[in-house]
């Protein structure tokens, strides 16, 4: 009601007050009314929240509102709350059930009525529903009803109470009543009095009666605790004689205090904070008596159970752990300086670390028990008393070992980090926590290793990817210093036999699958560097020895001093493999199984050494995966450490790949590309190696950087992918992207590069074509000529007047067309298996079109006998069969017609009107050559000038006109 | 801006009509003219005084002085309400000295609080009252707030059995 109608009534209705009983006092109340401002019903309800719960009842019996007011179930519930012991969900649940149950009620009623009405009127299912549902509730209700008996009974009146708005005090009565009798004799059942605040029920419209229950049985303690003035006085310790129920009852009496907000509260909450400590300190020392004659099953046990009954038993718990004896014991506190100290200089050693946490996993899986022993919550002490260790032991161990070890030098800095921090993991993961704390021990063992290694953890990363890259660049540098000491000698290339390179790149790859697939060694014992002694290799030239470094993942770096050095000449003296290792180390099968191929390979691929080598590339995904894997524990960690070490992860692969594709391979391409447009046939002397130099480079380097793609992609499979690292389907992440712009940098590369690589190719072909092919050949009657520049001339002579008289019986093709066969074909099988298929399809075509174009540009060239077709037939058919392997029909074609085309150089001169039916015949060249185009190659026929006539009348009808 | 505010001065008007000038980060304490100074602008502020018709002059000038007192106090934040820790916070000796004023006065300065909205006042006042009628009778407790009696003898002795745990002992 707001204040002006109240004061408009009061102004009004003052004489009208109800219940006149005089004159007086009527005018009584008016008189107060007009002098005294009367507070509107909120003000007044915030007033009461500001009374003593005493004076709240007092307010209440002054009048209905005001009654009504202090009844208000909120306001106790509130209370109930602040203790904590009001549940929401509960109260809601109760009310809906007794809602549902007299809903139930009237329906059942309804159901029942209809039911014997319209009889089987539902369908089965609807009854049996509602059947079940009925029972459910009548089970419920008779699980309930004892428990709730009283309760219900007063939830009735209530609600008869409120609907019928009669007020009668029944049902509180009663609540008063067992209040009552349980603060009268407090003693006689002190079990109740402990249990009152764990009892109390959520109960809407009950809220005031369970206060009421509690307040009556904790209240006279409570302010009797207040006013006592020593320890001794209050009644808390004088009804409860054990301390178990003492600490349960100062806990209550707590919690209570928390319900207690009129004014000088937080006095009266000192007071109860006082006593409780005072009690506390006293069953503290207790329980420290008991710990100093390590009383487990006796003092500690009983006090630690007292002291959780109070509160949590924090401060024994603390007691506890503080005054450990694990934190001084001798046998656990290791140097952790012997991991340097032990091993070889600049390197580390974790086995002494690792026995160092197996002493520890004792001691304190020891603990384990004893804590189970002593406290009521052995979970909660065990994980905080590893907490210490972790702090005390493990960390002081690791810290001035991992300053030491960044001082001294950052790989074994890096292994240690990484070492440690797997041994602490492990180490926590392996304790056998007391029961009922088996659930948690991941999570906070995590939690735990992270906390230790929070500190280390930024810096790790950043020296990881720092020494990564630092590394890797070295690596590549060093090489090309290499390189560029040699550059000055003159190079020479050699074909290695390529006659299996799938099966040995197959070979290879699963030697590099074996590796990598391979558990990080974090913890490398030496340092292992051997070479191999000289393979058996196919190549002629190959005599040299193959001195090959083993890439022991640690070891890069002087793996890649020792990269053999290449002998200039084509077949130098054998020497004997280069054994510059202090210890070879042979057993460590897999990794060096691989050395030995990834020598082989080399070896093999000697040729294209001065552009890129695949040992460098080997090496330097062995020390990204030692660094991944190292880094790679760390993401166990989860969160937000787990998030960043994996970002890390992604980041050095990313780091190998920039390394990899632009200090290395990209720069190796470009070189051979430049090698290619450089070729001139014409310059070089050498023909007879069947291979155009530069372009065997370029595609044994076209296999390398495949190759190098195809460990590039294994390695993402395994180390990134496989332990989810990197996402693969996620295009954003940046490591699939690294991986894509190198594979498309590869791939630009070869196209480039082999588009230039068919330019040399052809120049090499119409070279060879040029300069090989005798004017013989085609036409072996002018083989007598004496001057082949003038042999055009006489030849129509000399074949017509000795026609048949050809000493040359090889009907087999040509040498020229051999070699050309030869070349090209070379050159298109090295490709296979490197790139990808459809690049291959592409190259193929361009390289018969072109193949194509430069042979009949040399038929052109040529003068054909009848006697010599036969060897053009011969010649055609060599390149038919050649493009039929390369499998494309439409280029097949082409070689078809060219076949078909050299076989009128085959009809007799007497034949010339069949010859022009040929000539005509533009299906029988699929398309390839027009009638015209067929006409200039018949032109190239040694007798044309004989045949001419004919053939041109009985190609244009001149026949007829003549006859 | 708030070196600004310090200065501005605001003219109330009590429901007599006899104006107060005050700063204007002291009327603020007040969350009614708060807002009003909000909605309307400074402009509208610094030229005609804000009339109170609801509050007569002593009384605005007393909560002016309790504003003034606590000009420096931390704005109270919404959810205050729900703590209800902080209702414990017991009253601070300037404001118990300025709250000994006669029942009729303490009433009106409940009501001025509650109609210019200044929660912090309205606390004090709350709590002043609480400990007024600390320890009363039913009746006195009636007599205090004016209320007429409506429960029968029987009625008024139900109620305090039914609460028969409550009673101090």
């Amino acid at each position: 009601m707001s204040l002006a109608s109240r004061r408009a009534a009061a102004a009004a209705g003052g004489p009208a007050a109800p219940k006149p009983n005089s004159i007086l006092q009527t005018l009584q109340a008016a008189e107060m009314i007009d002098s005294k401002p009367v507070l509107p019903a909120e003000i007044l309800s915030a007033i009461l929240d500001y009374l003593p719960v005493a004076d709240q009842v007092r307010v209440a019996r002054a009048s209905r509102r005001m009654r009504e007011m202090v009844y208000d179930d909120t306001r106790w519930v509130a209370r109930l709350r602040s203790m904590g012991c009001w549940d929401e969900a509960g109260a809601r649940r109760r009310f809906e059930e007794v809602m549902m149950r007299r809903r139930a009620a009237s329906g059942a009623g309804k159901g029942t009525a209809a039911g014997t009405g319209a009889g089987a009127g539902g369908t089965a299912a609807g009854g049996v529903n509602r059947q079940s549902l009925l029972f459910d509730v009548g089970v419920e209700e008779e699980k309930r009803r004892k428990a709730l008996e009283k309760q219900e009974q007063q939830q009735q009146q209530q609600q008869q109470q409120q609907v019928a708005e009669v007020t009668d005090g029944f049902e509180t009565m009663k609540v008063a009543g067992t209040a009552h009798t349980a603060q009268q004799d407090p003693s006689t059942d002190p079990e109740a009095l402990l249990q009152v605040i764990k009892n109390a029920r959520s109960v809407r419209g009950l809220a005031r009666q369970e206060y009421g229950k509690i307040y009556g049985a904790l209240a006279p303690f409570y302010f009797d605790l207040v006013r006592a003035k020593t320890h001794t006085d209050p009644l808390v310790f004088k009804v409860f004689r054990d301390p178990e129920r003492q600490a349960q009852m100062l806990a209550n009496l707590r919690t209570f205090a928390r319900s207690d907000w009129a004014q000088g509260a937080q006095k009266r909450e000192e007071k109860v904070a006082t006593m409780t400590s005072i009690f506390e300190s006293a069953v503290l020392r207790e329980f420290e008596q008991g710990y100093e004659f390590w009383d487990v099953d006796g003092r500690m046990n009983k006090y630690a159970h007292v002291l959780a009954l109070l509160n949590g038993s924090s401060a024994a718990i603390e007691l506890f752990i503080q005054k450990h004896p694990v934190f001084t014991d001798r046998e656990v506190l290791a140097n952790s300086m012997d991991c340097v100290n032990q091993a070889l200089a600049d390197s580390i050693t974790l086995e002494p670390s690792r026995r160092f946490f197996e002493v520890l996993t004792r001691k304190v899986n020891e603990q384990a028990g004893i804590i189970e022993r002593i406290f009521p919550n052995p979970g909660q002490v065990f994980w905080a008393f590893v907490d210490k260790v972790r702090e005390d032991v493990v960390m002081e161990y690791a810290t001035p070992l991992f300053d030491e070890t960044h001082e001294r030098s950052i790989p074994s800095y890096l292994r240690a980090v990484s070492g440690i921090f797997e041994q602490t993991l492990q180490f926590l993961r392996t304790l056998t926590p007391p029961k009922g704390a088996e659930a948690q021990q991941e999570a906070t063992a995590r939690e735990l290793a992270l906390k230790a290694f929070e500190p280390h953890l930024d810096l790790y990363l950043q020296d990881e990817i720092d020494e990564f890259t630092r590394q890797a660049e070295h690596e590549v540098g060093e090489w090309e210093k290499k390189l560029s000491e040699q550059e000055a000698s003159a190079e020479s290339f050699y074909m290695a036999g390529f006659t299996n390179r799938q099966a040995d790149k197959k070979d290879f790859l699963t030697s590099f699958k074996k590796v990598v697939m391979m558990p990080v060694t974090v913890l490398p014992t030496t340092l292992t560097t051997f070479s191999l002694p000289g393979l058996p290799l196919g190549s002629p030239f190959a005599t040299k020895p193959s001195a090959a470094a083993s890439t022991n993942g640690s070891n890069t770096m002087q793996s890649l001093s020792q990269l053999p050095s290449r002998s200039q000449s084509p077949a130098p003296p054998v020497q004997p493999a280069v054994d510059r290792s202090s210890s070879p180390m042979p057993g460590k099968a897999p990794t060096d199984e691989l050395a030995a191929k990834a020598a082989l390979m080399t070896s093999r691929l000697e040729g294209i050494k001065s552009l890129f080598s695949i040992e460098v590339a080997l090496s330097l995904v062995h020390s990204a995966k030692a660094s991944l894997g190292r880094v790679a524990v760390f993401i166990q960690l989860g969160g937000q450490a787990g998030g960043e070490a994996r970002e890390q992860c992604e980041a050095i692969f990313v780091a190998l790949l920039r390394i990899l594709s632009g200090k290395h391979v990209k720069p190796g391409f470009d070189r051979a590309v430049a090698h290619l447009s450089q070729y001139n046939p014409r310059e070089v002397s050498e023909h007879d190696q069947g291979g155009v130099a530069p372009l065997v480079t370029f595609i044994e380097l076209v296999n390398v950087g495949d190759l190098i793609s195809q460990m590039i992609d294994v390695f993402y499979e395994q180390q990134l992918a496989g332990p989810k690292i990197a996402d693969r389907n996620d295009f954003l992440d940046p490591a699939g992207l690294a991986k894509k712009k190198f594979e498309q940098m590869l791939d630009e590369s070869v196209a480039a590069g082999l588009n230039k690589g068919i330019d040399v190719l052809m120049d090499e072909v119409e070279y060879i074509c040029a300069t090989t092919q005798l004017p013989t050949d085609y036409n072996p009657g002018a083989a007598t000529s004496p001057d082949p520049t003038s042999s055009t001339l006489s030849f129509e002579k000399r074949a017509s007047t000795i026609p048949g008289t050809v000493t040359d019986m090889d009907i087999g093709p040509t040498r020229t067309a051999q070699r050309i066969r030869d070349l090209v074909a070379s050159h298109t099988s090295m490709l296979v298996g490197s790139t990808d298929k459809s690049m291959l399809d592409v190259f193929n075509g361009e390289v018969g079109l072109r193949l194509f174009a430069a042979v009949c540009k040399h038929l052109k060239r040529q003068r054909v006998s009848t006697e010599g077709a036969i060897k053009l037939i011969a010649d055609m058919n060599l390149y038919f069969e050649y493009v039929r392997t390369l499998k494309n029909q439409d280029l097949l074609a082409y070689f078809k017609a060219l076949r078909e085309l050299s076989q009128i150089y085959l009809i007799d001169a007497r034949h010339a009107k069949e010859m022009a039916t040929i000539i005509a015949d533009g299906d029988r060249f699929g398309g390839i050559f027009r009638a015209e185009e067929v006409y200039e190659y018949a032109e190239r026929r040694a007798d044309w000038y004989q045949v001419r006539k004919d053939v041109e009348r009985a190609m244009y009808g001149l026949e007829c006109c003549l006859m | 801006m708030s070196a600004d505010k310090s200065v501005q001065k605001v003219t109330l008007t009590s429901n007599e009509g006899s104006t107060i000038e005050v700063d204007r980060v002291v009327a603020e304490r007040s969350m009614l003219i708060k807002n009003l100074i909000d909605d309307l602008g400074d402009d509208a502020i610094a030229n005609s005084p804000i009339p109170i018709p609801n509050v007569n002059d002593p009384v605005l000038r007393k909560v002016v002085e309790w504003c003034e007192h606590h000009r420096n106090d931390a704005a109270q934040s919404a959810d205050d309400e729900n703590d209800s820790r902080k209702k414990t916070t017991d009253i601070d000796e300037w404001d118990q000295k300025f709250m000994q004023v006669d029942q009729e006065m303490l009433f009106e300065i409940i009501l001025a609080a509650n109609y210019l909205d200044i929660k912090a006042l309205l606390d004090v006042g709350c709590k002043t009252v609480a400990n007024m009628i600390k320890g009363k009778s039913p009746e006195e407790i009636r007599k205090t707030f004016n209320i007429t009696n409506d429960f029968t003898a029987e009625e008024e002795e139900q109620i305090r059995r039914e609460n028969e745990w409550a009673e101090d002992r």
